[in-house]
């Protein structure tokens, strides 16, 4: 039996649990947990099981079906696209959900009869998420990458009561909007000028192409990757979107469908490697988001606020590789290239793993201590022991410590990073900028580490452990952290299996090396060094300022430029509001005035002139006729002005 | 003289006409219905048949009425949406008086669209025209002792009769100027008259107040939300399904078959019209608490995406047009049927009324989703279907010199994602938010009828989307038929 020929089940059966938990799901007494945890976990056992194939056996399956014919020259397909990216994302993307959806069976325990939303939603969201890996043109992904938005949308503000939450999913909603109109404009250009959506056809027809026009083509959909992985200047919703539920962080907001950016960029790679100014412009998106995000990491307030940041920047991690693989690629050094490419996806993958499971750590402590804020945390480690370890194993794999699987990829993107320095001088820059986003991670999750689990409880921990809450969190929880944690500490060594990570997902060039081989180049590498350094001075600054205080954090914030620093930080750069200025006053400001226009101004100038032949005819009923004549005078006021274009129009030609 | 290429319209006047008299006899509102809704069907079965039989293009007389791919199809989409309009009825005016007067006036204003249709003559086109108006003013009116019907009524009577007059002026200089009122003869001069370019504009213009009127193109929309609001329901749906394309019909007709010569001098105008509508019905949409108001906006924006065909003129973009047209028929008319059978069950037109409609009855309110989706063109619904022929046209339809057509479609595209705000605000009070306190919160028990003709629509918008290529079909055989 050829597994393949089954993959359309896999986000089928999500799905199907999606409809029988909408359906009947309020019926049930778990409100539909038990159905959710099948129907996903039916859809990842084929899922894995045609990864394994894929990857072992190195082919492509393709399959599709006419979807839409436009004419003769224009058709839309809807099939299935699988090679080993897609390999790597299904089992990403199918497993973090298996398991986020086992642990949302506890954690959301307390919900009550809303968990029938919550379950629906999800089952939905996986679905989606799944279909859009299985895509075989940019069309296809963009009809689910609206799904994936819409769900993102319901969940965020799955607590609607709260304005905040409210608020957050209407931004979320929003802010993405914008990419998805870019995204939908180089949806149009490729399809004018290649006639096809398909990747393959895409990928065989660029050489032959119009280059503006594919540069074109190449930042408008880069445009739809900015607005869906959070990249800078379409970052701010994702910080807000952790007004949903924990486990909504970690399964859409951290591993999944953030992700789709990055897999778009995947897609569109031989697209945007046919301009070297989009491809740096892609990599300098990327390096400055990593950047920025990691500088309003340091001194976030709230727990799942760090991991939002810390998120966005190591998004922009991913999109820096990308954008300098695609760089190495349009100035011909290929081999690079193939590896730059590989280095983003890898940190996609070894990401996903240890950020699901810090967000699912999050939860864990959130479910114990009832508050978000760090400030209110501490001494937690002695209580919750399989929380604080694992965590811990997690932030040393995103600080990058050897030999956990955030130190292999985060190695490995900023050494594409300095080979891209090489062909341009801006990738120079973006790799110093990438060393110390190393450094300020390592240093912002320690802090975090630090303040929860170590140091003298504070008033919300040590309301909590007098409560009596002596327990951890139920084994449906800890399960999925203990596995993610396996995962963040070794998910990296995929680099060491049969052909390694770099011989199965590679753009033209694979690049085998063996076990031997691999080791002598990382770690030859002065690079390797550097990003080792950088790594254990964030985590010592960390020890230092807030495990054994030798350096006050307080202090060092009290005044001067550090203070103005840490409040244009907190007010993270000013982004919201400036968001608000553009959006709100912008564009319904423009409505609004629009509104105004028509009802003060038109109705004016009709009811001026109406009011003028009144008097004028110095009739005394005035509503009635006022009534008859202002009708006439906006048509005459319509007339007058179709006219006029007319004749102008007919003038300028 | 071959009557076959009347007979649609023909059995439905003999229909309209015995309704009351059969009201003589009976006086139930579902037999006259019944009534009505038979001779609707046996039309529908006429204008089938000739599609069945492919006898292609069938003239009556000395040729002012033809039957052909392009009138039958727009036939059967008027006549769909009055046999939608008349099932959503029976139970809305049961209580009424005059409800024999009020099918018959129905049966009429199709038989002034069918007429429309079927026109290859300016002044039938107008006789179509009239029939539908003055039927519509009294439907309007329906309700005479309700002061906003009755002043919806009194607007649209007199903003019509305007623009009737205008576009009678307009014809009466087309006539002047070439001496015929035949579309295909007009089109034929009109390239010879270079040194009478102006009074044609003028010619031009006026004419199009009449269409524009009917189709709710800014700056002739002022009408459209205060009647749309006012008018029973199911009159605003058959205004905004049916006698809105009627006016797209008579567009078609003018601009792209009397008009076509000098496509270059109004091409760039009425382009602007088409953003102008719909960025002004979108963005005036955001604003609205009434339901009907906002899908009386929504109306406007929609009637500025089909105006997208006319510059384009290819007949990629009229199929576009058609399509659209079609699919925009079932989504529209069964938005408002649907508010029009919550209405029955006391549920009012403001939008925050539908707070927590999921609970008390999860088939309205997947219904209205799946319906304002559709508009908002989210795939795989109908209004997707269309758009995405409807917008390519103008990218596909460039020659040299044309290029800033791709505006159209950036336009569309813009307008389109600023609408789902709107739309998904619906979706959301209906299944995110609770009920108000005190609110009732029992079950809906919705007429059946009405119920069924919201079905129907909702059938129509996912089977048309799942399966556009047989529509599409259909559309582009009326575009070829328009420009044989």
């Amino acid at each position: 039996m050829d597994i393949l020929e089954y993959a359309w089940l896999i986000p089928v059966l999500p799905l199907l649990a999606f409809v029988i938990v909408g359906f009947l799901g309020s019926k049930m007494k778990d409100k539909g947990g038990i159905v959710s945890i099948l129907g996903v976990g039916a859809g990842m056992v084929i899922a894995l099981w045609s990864a394994y194939e894929l990857l072992t056996t190195g082919r492509i399956y393709r399959d599709s079906f006419e979807w839409v014919i436009l004419s003769s020259d224009y058709s839309l397909e809807m099939g299935i696209f699988l090679d080993s990216v897609a390999a790597m994302m299904l089992i990403v993307v199918s497993f973090i959900s298996f398991l986020v959806v086992i642990y949302s069976t506890a954690y959301m325990h307390d919900e009550g009869p809303r968990r029938h939303r919550y379950f629906t939603e999800i089952c939905l969201f996986v679905g989606v998420m799944l279909g859009l890996v299985l895509a075989n043109n940019f069309f296809q992904m963009f009809v689910f990458w609206e799904l994936v938005g819409l769900c993102s949308y319901l969940l965020i503000g799955f607590w609607f009561e709260r304005p905040s939450a409210a608020r957050a999913a209407k931004k979320a909603f929003l802010v993405t909007r914008v990419g998805d109109v870019m995204f939908m404009i180089g949806l149009f250009i490729l399809f004018t000028e290649l006639h096809t959506l398909n990747y393959e056809s895409v990928w065989a027809a660029l050489d032959t192409a119009d280059p503006a026009m594919m540069a074109f083509a190449a930042f408008f959909l880069f445009g739809g990757a900015i607005g869906k992985s959070a990249q800078f200047p379409l970052h701010d919703w994702l910080p807000d979107a952790m007004e949903g539920p924990t486990t909504v962080s970690a399964l859409i907001h951290a591993a999944t469908m953030v992700n789709a950016g990055v897999y778009l960029v995947a897609r569109a790679f031989p697209i945007i490697a046919t301009s070297a100014e989009v491809s740096l412009f892609v990599g300098a998106i990327g390096g400055i988001t990593a950047f920025l995000a990691a500088t309003m990491a340091l001194c976030a307030p709230k727990i799942k606020g760090v991991l939002a940041y810390s998120t966005v920047s190591q998004l922009g991690y991913m999109i820096l590789g990308l954008g300098a693989g695609a760089f190495l690629w349009n100035k011909g050094y290929h081999v690079e290239a193939s590896i730059a490419f590989g280095a983003g996806l890898f940190h996609l993958m070894n990401h996903a793993f240890f950020k699901g499971q810090l967000f699912l750590g999050a939860g864990s402590v959130i479910h114990y201590v009832d508050t978000e804020e760090l400030s209110r945390m501490g001494g937690l480690g002695k209580y919750m022991k399989v929380t604080s370890i694992t965590m811990l194993i997690s932030c040393l794999s995103i600080a990058g410590i050897p030999p956990l699987s955030g130190f292999w990829s985060k190695d490995e993107v900023l050494s594409v990073t300095f080979d891209a320095g090489d062909a341009g001088l801006t990738f120079m820059v973006l790799w110093v900028l990438g060393v110390l986003t190393a450094f300020m991670t390592a240093f912002y999750m320690f802090r975090m580490w630090f303040m929860v689990f170590k140091g003298q409880p504070r008033e919300g921990s040590k309301q909590a452990i007098e409560h009596g809450h002596h327990h951890e969190a139920p084994i449906a929880m800890l399960a999925p952290l203990v596995i993610l944690a396996a995962l963040a500490f070794g998910s990296g060594f995929s680099l060491f299996i049969g052909d390694g990570f770099f011989g199965a997902i590679y753009y033209e060039h694979a690049h085998v090396l063996s076990i031997g081989e691999r080791l002598e180049e990382v770690f030859t590498s002065p690079l390797t060094y550097v990003s080792i350094v950088a790594a254990v001075g964030g985590i010592m600054l960390a020890y230092y300022s807030f495990y054994k205080p030798k350096i006050s954090a307080e202090k060092v914030v009290a005044k001067g430029f550090p203070k103005a620093m840490h409040q244009l930080l907190l007010d993270r750069y000013k982004f919201p509001v400036a968001y608000d200025k553009i959006g709100y006053a912008g564009l319904y400001g423009f409505s609004l005035l629009l509104d105004k226009f028509d009802r003060y101004i038109i109705d004016g100038i009709v009811n001026g002139i109406s009011a003028f032949l009144i008097r004028a005819g110095g009739t005394v009923r005035k509503l009635q006729n006022g009534f008859v004549q202002s009708y006439a005078t906006l048509l005459l006021f319509g007339v007058s002005v179709v006219l006029i274009l007319l004749y102008v129009v007919g003038a300028l030609r | 003289m071959d009557y076959s290429a009347i007979y649609p319209e023909l059995i439905l006047a003999l229909f309209a006409i015995a309704v009351p008299a059969v009201n003589i006899l009976v006086k139930d509102s579902r037999f006259l219905a019944g009534f009505s809704l038979a001779g609707v069907g046996l039309s529908m079965l006429a204008v089938v048949m000739h599609f069945v039989e492919g006898t292609g293009r069938v003239v009556f007389d000395t040729g002012l009425l033809v039957l052909d791919d392009f009138s039958g199809l727009f036939m059967l989409v008027f006549l769909t949406v009055a046999f939608l309009v008349i099932l959503a009825s029976i139970r809305y005016i049961e209580d009424e008086r005059h409800k024999a007067e009020y099918y018959s006036l129905i049966l009429l204003a199709t038989v002034g669209m069918m007429l429309v249709a079927a026109s290859t003559d300016l002044f039938v086109l107008y006789i179509g025209i009239e029939i539908t108006s003055l039927s519509s003013y009294a439907l309007v009116a329906f309700r005479k002792k309700d002061i906003k019907g009755a002043e919806a009524a009194t607007k649209y009577f007199i903003f019509g009769g305007i623009s009737s007059a205008f576009t009678l002026f307009g014809i009466s200089l087309v006539y002047g100027l070439t001496g015929t009122t035949s579309f295909q003869e007009v089109g034929v001069l009109v390239g010879t008259l270079d040194g009478y370019r102006e009074m044609l504009w003028l010619a031009l213009v006026m004419v199009m107040v009449g269409f524009g009127f009917k189709v709710a193109m800014v700056p002739f929309h002022s009408w459209a939300p205060d009647v749309y609001e006012g008018a029973p329901t199911t009159i605003t749906a058959m205004l905004a399904a049916g006698s809105k394309k009627m006016g797209f019909v008579a567009m078609f007709k003018f601009f792209l078959i009397g008009m076509l010569a000098i496509k270059a001098d109004w091409d760039v105008v009425v382009a602007i019209l088409s953003i102008v509508t719909m960025t002004l019905g979108n963005l005036a949409a955001l604003n609205q608490t009434s339901i009907k108001r906002m899908l009386a906006y929504s109306s406007i924006a929609q009637a500025g995406y089909i105006l997208m065909a006319l510059p384009v003129g290819t007949e990629y973009a009229v199929t576009g047009g058609i399509f659209h047209i079609l699919t925009h028929a079932f989504m529209k008319g069964g938005a408002f049927i649907a508010v029009a059978t919550l209405a029955t069950v006391a549920i009012g037109d403001r939008i925050s009324d539908y707070k927590g409609l999921a609970k008390r009855s999860n088939f309205m309110a997947f219904s209205i989703t799946i319906l304002l989706f559709s508009l908002a063109g989210i795939p795989p619904l109908a209004g997707f279907a269309s758009k995405v022929v409807l917008f390519s046209s103008p990218i596909m339809g460039t020659v040299a010199g044309s290029e800033w057509m791709v505006w159209l479609a950036v336009a569309g595209i813009i307008n389109s994602a600023i609408s789902l705000y709107y739309y998904a605000r619906v979706v959301k009070y209906m299944y995110v938010d609770e009920l108000d306190e005190g609110a009732p919160s029992e079950r809906l028990k919705l007429p059946k009828g009405m119920a069924a003709a919201v079905a129907i629509c909702v059938l129509a918008v996912i089977g048309i989307g799942v399966f556009p290529e047989y529509f599409i079909q259909l559309c582009q055989n009326a575009a070829q038929a328009l420009f044989a």
